[in-house]
């Protein structure tokens, strides 16, 4: 089954006229598959039809994809004839002598919109016209049904929503406040009615399942909408209302297209996790948008549960198994959750405080397996012995950078590693074991907290395992004891075995049996001792004081109104970031069409590489479509 | 080049008797939707299919491709050269034109990568139209002051903005 079409070669004039011809019988056998075709697959979308009172005006608004060539080139609004579409105007500043005076094109490259206004409407201005970018009759175009009605009335238009494949939308649905107590709705029209997509009686569409929130608004009776992850399937007409479709209330008309320019990395949707493993997630923002929050939620049916906000604040219950990692340059941040149970699974949503924002739907599954990181998951310290906490990694690991973090609600800070180990931390990685240690030469108060191993690849960020670290206040601990509790325990590291949890630490305490042996040792020993222990008292309060004059680990009772001001200050070093990554995308708008700008590169005249752009093929009915020997013109 | 200049090869249809499926009437709450196979921006040429109402059997339907090809007949042998000549061959081989070269993501293991789904992906394919997105630039020779520079130009002026 194959198709060879020979075109001798003919003057260009007969092969035109003959293409003509032959697109003339195709166009007449199939017209009716190919208008349907045209407006489905055509980027650009406005209003299906407007109306306007005669002698009125009306406003036709057309969006576009913004991408760099579509905000420079050409926009138009033709009118169809027989024959082709008319030039009505243009944004090269062409106006057609019947419009002249009373249309106005005006483009918004920015927003991605230019609209078209026409006054002093005349009934001869009736038909279908078409909103358009580039030149007339190249298919980047809107057809669009111009009514010309004489009043009083005109029909409503629906609210119009253009969104990015694979992006999100917020609708804002408002009715009157009688209808608060009433049943609220979307619905998405197809040929047998209007079929539910989720109403305030917890019914959600399974095709919608996961990625569509209703949320009540201040005023009774007005909702907002929201869906994520937006498919080609998703484009068409909706309704929200109040009441029951069809039957009684009020409902509102919104045309809803999805559209695919540029393929933005979105990741895989659904994440996979293990019982007391952890999932990393990253999120895709706009790094031109100026969100003030970022933040990650869980879906639930009447709203989604704010889990964690690049605002260091978060739902208690998470402490110490949730991180949030922004990096405002390239618009992602990065969402950690560890220690998994049953109950984490679900729908999961990444969210910025922008409207245009796209909002992305993470499914988290939690399935059979085991964790990669391995090692004791809480260690007991007593103050100012040596803590070794080990993290072991398997093989498929040993190529990522691995790192040691504290824990905190602002970020997970990587502990410094053992090269430039100044303040007694050391973090090495011992190969042979695949181990990775977090060593304390002397452990403080301060240092108390949850603790992350964790790996990352390139710049990405991978599996975490979370120890806590409990450090007891224990002042009696004489200086040589210690020391050799320290070596011992170095010689020995062998933390993986629970018996041995909290390493060196329980060696500490002294041995009691050696108290028996004689009162005249214990009293000519007690003295020097107290002496030692007074002395290490002082020095270990003024240490301490020193170490929290300059760090903000965190703390326990007294010292809060420190921590706070840490956080603070965290916070505001967040929101300083953001701006430096805004101020530096900021776009400038260029002139005029006919500007020519020379760029370097390469103008040797090579051929250009296959551009297999934007192919999209959701489903392969049939794979046979590939084996067709070849199609082949010539003139 | 203006839009005279292009013609359309249009829906030319495939029927296909190898795949069909059963209607169930009222059931369907879609319209019937084309799925694109290929398009491929580089020769102007795209695949779509769509299932339509057999017409042996209105119970059943059948998988109809539809081929469509625009020829730039004005276009030049190397588009990024103006001063080559016209090009007067077109060869649209369906084999190559779906191929899928464009690197889509990838799941593999806990990571995520790009990859081409196809094996041969040379980049040796010659295009027949300007791509959108891309900035076409090429060198003339300028004379002014009595000396001969060559300066570039863009052929796509609209695709060229730096921002």
């Amino acid at each position: 089954m194959w198709l060879f079409t020979d075109f001798r070669r003919l003057g260009n004039q007969a092969f035109e006229r003959k293409m003509t011809f032959l697109v003339f019988i195709f166009l007449l056998s199939f017209l009716q598959a190919e208008s349907a075709r045209v407006s489905s697959s055509s980027p650009i979308f406005g209003p299906r039809q407007v109306t306007g009172l005669l002698g009125g005006s009306v406003t036709v608004k057309c969006f576009y994809p913004r991408t760099s060539v579509n905000r420079h080139d050409r926009k138009y609004w033709c009118k169809e004839s027989t024959r082709q579409c008319v030039t009505v105007i243009s944004s090269s500043g062409y106006t057609a002598q019947d419009f002249a005076g009373r249309a106005t094109i005006t483009d918004f490259p920015e927003q991605g919109i230019f609209t078209i206004e026409i006054s002093k409407l005349v009934e001869k201005d009736i038909g279908f016209y078409k909103c358009g970018i580039g030149l007339v009759n190249r298919g980047l175009s809107f057809r669009v049904k111009l009514d010309v009605s004489k009043g009083p009335n005109v029909p409503e238009e629906a609210e119009l929503y253009y969104i990015e494949l694979g992006g999100s939308v917020t609708i804002n649905c408002a009715f009157s406040t009688e209808y608060g107590s009433e049943r609220k709705y979307m619905c998405k029209m197809g040929k047998i009615g209007c079929s539910n997509v989720i109403d305030t009686y917890g019914n959600v569409n399974e095709n919608y399942k996961g990625r569509v929130l209703l949320s009540p608004q201040e005023l009774a009776g007005s909702f907002s909408l929201y869906i994520t992850q937006m498919r080609k399937e998703d484009s068409g007409v909706y309704l929200c209302g109040v009441g029951a479709y069809g039957e009684k209330g009020e409902s509102k008309e919104l045309d809803v297209h999805v559209y695919q320019e540029t393929s933005v990395p979105q990741g895989p949707h659904v994440i996979n996790g293990v019982i007391g493993g952890s999932v990393s997630v990253e999120c895709h923002y706009d790094p031109r948008g100026n969100y003030t929050i970022k933040y990650w939620c869980k879906w639930r049916k009447n709203g989604c549960n704010q889990l964690i906000t690049n605002l260091a604040s978060m739902i208690d219950s998470y402490e110490g198994r949730i991180v949030l990692h922004d990096n405002p340059e390239n618009g992602t941040f990065t969402v950690i959750m560890n220690q998994l149970t049953a109950g984490d699974a679900g729908y999961y949503w990444c969210m910025t405080d922008g409207d245009m924002e796209r909002k992305s739907t993470k499914e988290l599954k939690i399935i059979d397996g085991q964790p990669g990181l391995t090692g004791p998951k809480k260690i007991d310290a007593v103050i100012g012995t040596q803590v070794t906490i080990s993290c072991s990694y398997p093989c498929k690991y040993y190529s990522y950078q691995k790192y040691w973090c504290k824990w905190r609600n602002t970020g997970c800070q990587t502990l410094i590693s053992s090269e430039q180990n100044q303040t007694g931390l050391v973090v090495n990685c011992d190969k042979e074991k695949r181990t990775l240690y977090l060593t304390f030469d002397q452990v403080i108060q301060t240092d108390q907290g949850w603790y992350w191993c964790g790996v990352s690849h390139s710049g990405h960020y991978g599996e975490t395992m979370a120890v806590f670290l409990t450090v007891n206040g224990d002042a009696i601990s004489p200086n040589a004891k210690s020391e050799d509790a320290a070596i011992s325990n170095t010689g020995s590291e062998n933390s993986n075995d629970p018996q041995n949890r909290g390493g060196v630490i329980d060696n500490n305490s002294l041995p009691s049996s050696e108290e028996h042996d004689s009162s005249k040792v214990i009293l000519s020993v007690l003295l020097p001792i107290a002496a030692v222990c007074l002395l290490l008292a002082t020095v270990f309060v003024v240490v301490k004081f020193r170490l929290l004059k300059r760090t903000d680990l965190v703390s326990v009772g007294s010292y809060r109104t420190n921590i706070s001001l840490s956080e603070f200050e965290n916070s505001r070093d967040y929101g300083a970031k953001d701006n430096v990554g805004i101020h530096g995308a900021q776009e400038t708008q260029l002139g005029g069409v006919d500007e020519f700008i020379t760029t370097p590169g390469n103008a040797e005249g090579a051929e250009e590489p296959p551009k297999v752009k934007r192919v999209r093929t959701a489903r392969i009915y049939n794979p046979r479509c590939c084996m067709q020997p070849s199609l082949s013109f010539r003139q | 080049i203006n839009s005279r200049n292009w013609q359309e090869v249009s829906s030319l249809l495939f029927f296909s008797p190898f795949k069909t499926r059963p209607v169930f009437p009222g059931y369907e709450d879609e319209e019937a939707e084309e799925h694109v196979l290929v398009d491929n921006k580089c020769k102007c040429a795209r695949v779509t299919s769509k299932f339509v109402p057999s017409k042996d059997n209105p119970q059943e339907e059948v998988l109809v491709r539809n081929i469509r090809v625009i020829v730039p007949l004005l276009s030049r042998k190397n588009i990024s050269d103006p001063t080559s000549p016209v090009r007067t061959t077109f060869v649209y081989r369906l084999s190559e034109l779906c191929k899928k070269c464009d690197p889509t993501e990838v799941e593999l293991g806990d990571r995520v990568v790009t990859a081409e789904q196809s094996n041969n992906c040379s980049s040796s394919d010659t295009c027949y139209t300007y791509d959108r997105n891309k900035c076409y630039t090429t060198t003339f020779p300028f004379f002014y002051g009595g000396k001969i520079n060559t300066v570039q130009a863009a052929l796509t002026p609209e695709s060229c903005y730096a921002d």
